[in-house]
């Protein structure tokens, strides 16, 4: 289906060149009230309200982000692109970021911020429905040497490396949502009636590392040391944990005795959580 | 029917659609509805909060799964991930029986996630029949077709939309679940009499009823759910179950979407129109 015109309707010329009225004539019946071109609008124009309506749903942060104009520009750019290409739209946005970082210039001047966001609400869609594995119980693995243990993470953990503090922003955009919500009952319109501004941040000094993940049923941020994300990094690629730990303190000074102290204590969250299981059968 | 085949012999009244501004409610006060009806796609997912409300729900109530892109009608064969999907999802529901659209709706891989109105061919009935027949092998457990409602007519149609309907359950041996809105709104949109619609079908087949209600433009009537059945349609009801009898029946009501009681109590206004008060007991 091919974009709506500026002023929400079909547009005037075919595909190949010729007037959109008079091929719709050649396979759609007018009626006494609409004509070919009519009939055919109708469901032209309920394609793309449906898909923009999803799609905003999907990514109120890159809305706020970008504004209203740059991200409806770009959100019939990427469906015009990709469209859908699953029977569930929960799988509308799965290309976007791959989308956006092979067309920066949609989201100029914040394509960094941009891409970060896309990232990270895609990643909230994966923690929501995900599959969960059983958790692995501490006395499974109690026993087996690091250099044999191998563990897997539940597919609904997504882990992310960010250049923005995503999660501050979609933290303060709910905060600005409520507001605006408490503010439909009362007669006050001021809230609502100011334009909204755009969402911005600065670049953090060093990278953020989140993982993206669900607890009772609700999706959560939890940001990660760097050692603690690469170490996790491995255990999901498949490395023993003895090989894992190396490849996360490879740019630590710490003794070995704080490494030890820190992934025993990780280890014990990321249990409590039950974020680890066997590994993924090959 | 009340009970036949085509809904596996089941007696059910008065249903409406689960969804999801009614949950808390709905787990909360525990109110007594005959039946809910899901849409099988909003819980076709691996985990997460969507599978534990209907597991909750499942634990109360009959549950009935209505499905809104299987596309009968697409050129190609049903989607097997797809189908392995419901299939699991069924297993989870114990539906006694499933409903999708008669329609089609995806085209080499790209999908419009919209209810698109066939050509009513002779070629379109073998196809549709056998995608038809297809689906309810692998789910093993009947079918039952809805006509949906449209806004354009093709040149190339060789029947009217009932008889199309008719040869298609004919040749896939299925149920049909008749939408008396959507007759409705069809028959203002391409200038029919909807009571020779409800005539024609076999009412041994009819395995489900909808009602729902739509919205009236200046050219043509768009099916919206967004509002309570109007008159016209609750005769068109009347005259079906006249002619069909007792039939499972569900209130459509999907945007803007009122209290759970003010959906319950325009559901239940279908009583009116059954042959026995048993209904309003439910």
């Amino acid at each position: 289906m091919r974009p709506l015109t500026r002023d929400d309707g079909m547009q005037r010329t075919w595909t190949d060149g010729r007037v959109t009225s008079e091929v719709a004539a050649q396979f759609i019946k007018p009626n006494d009230r609409l004509d070919s071109f009519d009939r055919l609008q109708i469901y032209n124009q309920q394609y793309w309200w449906r898909l923009l309506g999803n799609f905003a749903e999907d990514f109120r942060g890159l809305r706020a982000v970008l504004g209203e104009r740059q991200f409806d520009k770009l959100a019939v750019a990427y469906l015009d692109h990709c469209g859908s290409q699953s029977w569930t739209l929960r799988d509308l946005g799965s290309r976007l970021e791959e989308f956006l970082r092979a067309h920066p210039e949609l989201a100029a001047p914040q394509s960094a911020l941009a891409l970060d966001m896309v990232r990270v609400e895609w990643a909230r869609t994966v923690a929501f429905d995900e599959a969960e594995t059983p958790p692995l119980p501490a006395n499974k693995v109690r026993n087996i040497p690091p250099e044999l243990l191998r563990l897997g993470l539940q597919p609904y953990v997504v882990l992310l490396e960010l250049k923005h503090p995503i999660d501050h922003l979609l933290g303060k955009l709910k905060r600005r949502a409520e507001i605006e919500t408490g503010s439909v009952s009362n007669a006050v319109s001021g809230v609502r009636a100011r334009p909204r501004r755009r969402l911005t941040t600065r670049p953090s000094r060093s990278p953020i590392y989140l993982a993206v993940h669900r607890h009772k049923f609700s999706v959560y941020y939890k940001r990660l040391a760097p050692e603690a994300f690469r170490l996790l990094c491995a255990l999901r690629k498949g490395a023993p944990l003895d090989k894992a730990c190396e490849i996360a303190f490879s740019f630590s000074s710490d003794s070995p005795e704080v490494m030890a102290e820190k992934v025993q204590s990780w280890f014990a969250a990321w249990m409590s959580f039950g974020w680890l299981t066997r590994p993924p059968a090959v | 029917m009340p009970a036949s085949r085509f809904n596996a012999f089941t007696d059910y009244g008065i249903g409406i659609g689960l969804r999801i501004p009614h949950y808390q409610h709905i787990l909360e006060k525990k109110p007594v509805v005959d039946w809910f009806e899901i849409i099988s796609e909003n819980y076709m997912v691996d985990a997460g909060r969507p599978l534990h409300v209907l597991d909750q729900i499942l634990e109360q109530y009959r549950v009935v799964q209505h499905g809104v892109s299987m596309y009968f009608g697409n050129a190609s064969r049903p989607n097997r991930d797809h189908l392995r999907k419901l299939k699991k999802l069924v297993k989870r529901t114990h539906t006694p029986w499933l409903s999708d659209h008669l329609c089609w709706g995806s085209v080499d891989g790209r999908y419009t996630h919209d209810l698109l109105p066939m050509p009513y061919t002779w070629e379109a009935v073998e196809t549709t029949a056998a995608n038809i027949r297809e689906v309810r092998d692998f789910v093993e457990v009947p079918i039952a077709v809805e006509n949906v409602s449209s806004y354009a007519e093709f040149h190339m149609s060789e029947m009217s939309e009932w008889e199309f309907l008719n040869e298609v359950v004919e040749r896939a041996d299925c149920g049909i679940l008749l939408d008396v809105n959507n007759i409705y709104v069809s028959s203002k949109n391409h200038g029919f009499d909807p009571q020779i619609y409800v005539d024609a079908v076999p009412a041994d087949r009819i395995a489900q009823i909808h009602v729902a209600g739509h919205s009236k433009f200046e050219k043509y009537i768009l099916d919206t759910h967004d509002h309570p059945v109007l008159d016209p349609v609750w005769k068109l009801y009347a005259h079906a179950i006249e002619r069909v009898g007792r039939t499972a029946t569900l209130l459509e009501w999907d945007d803007r979407i009122p209290s759970f009681q003010d959906v319950h109590r325009e559901a239940l206004k279908a009583a009116r129109f059954l042959p026995n008060d048993e209904a309003v007991a439910a």
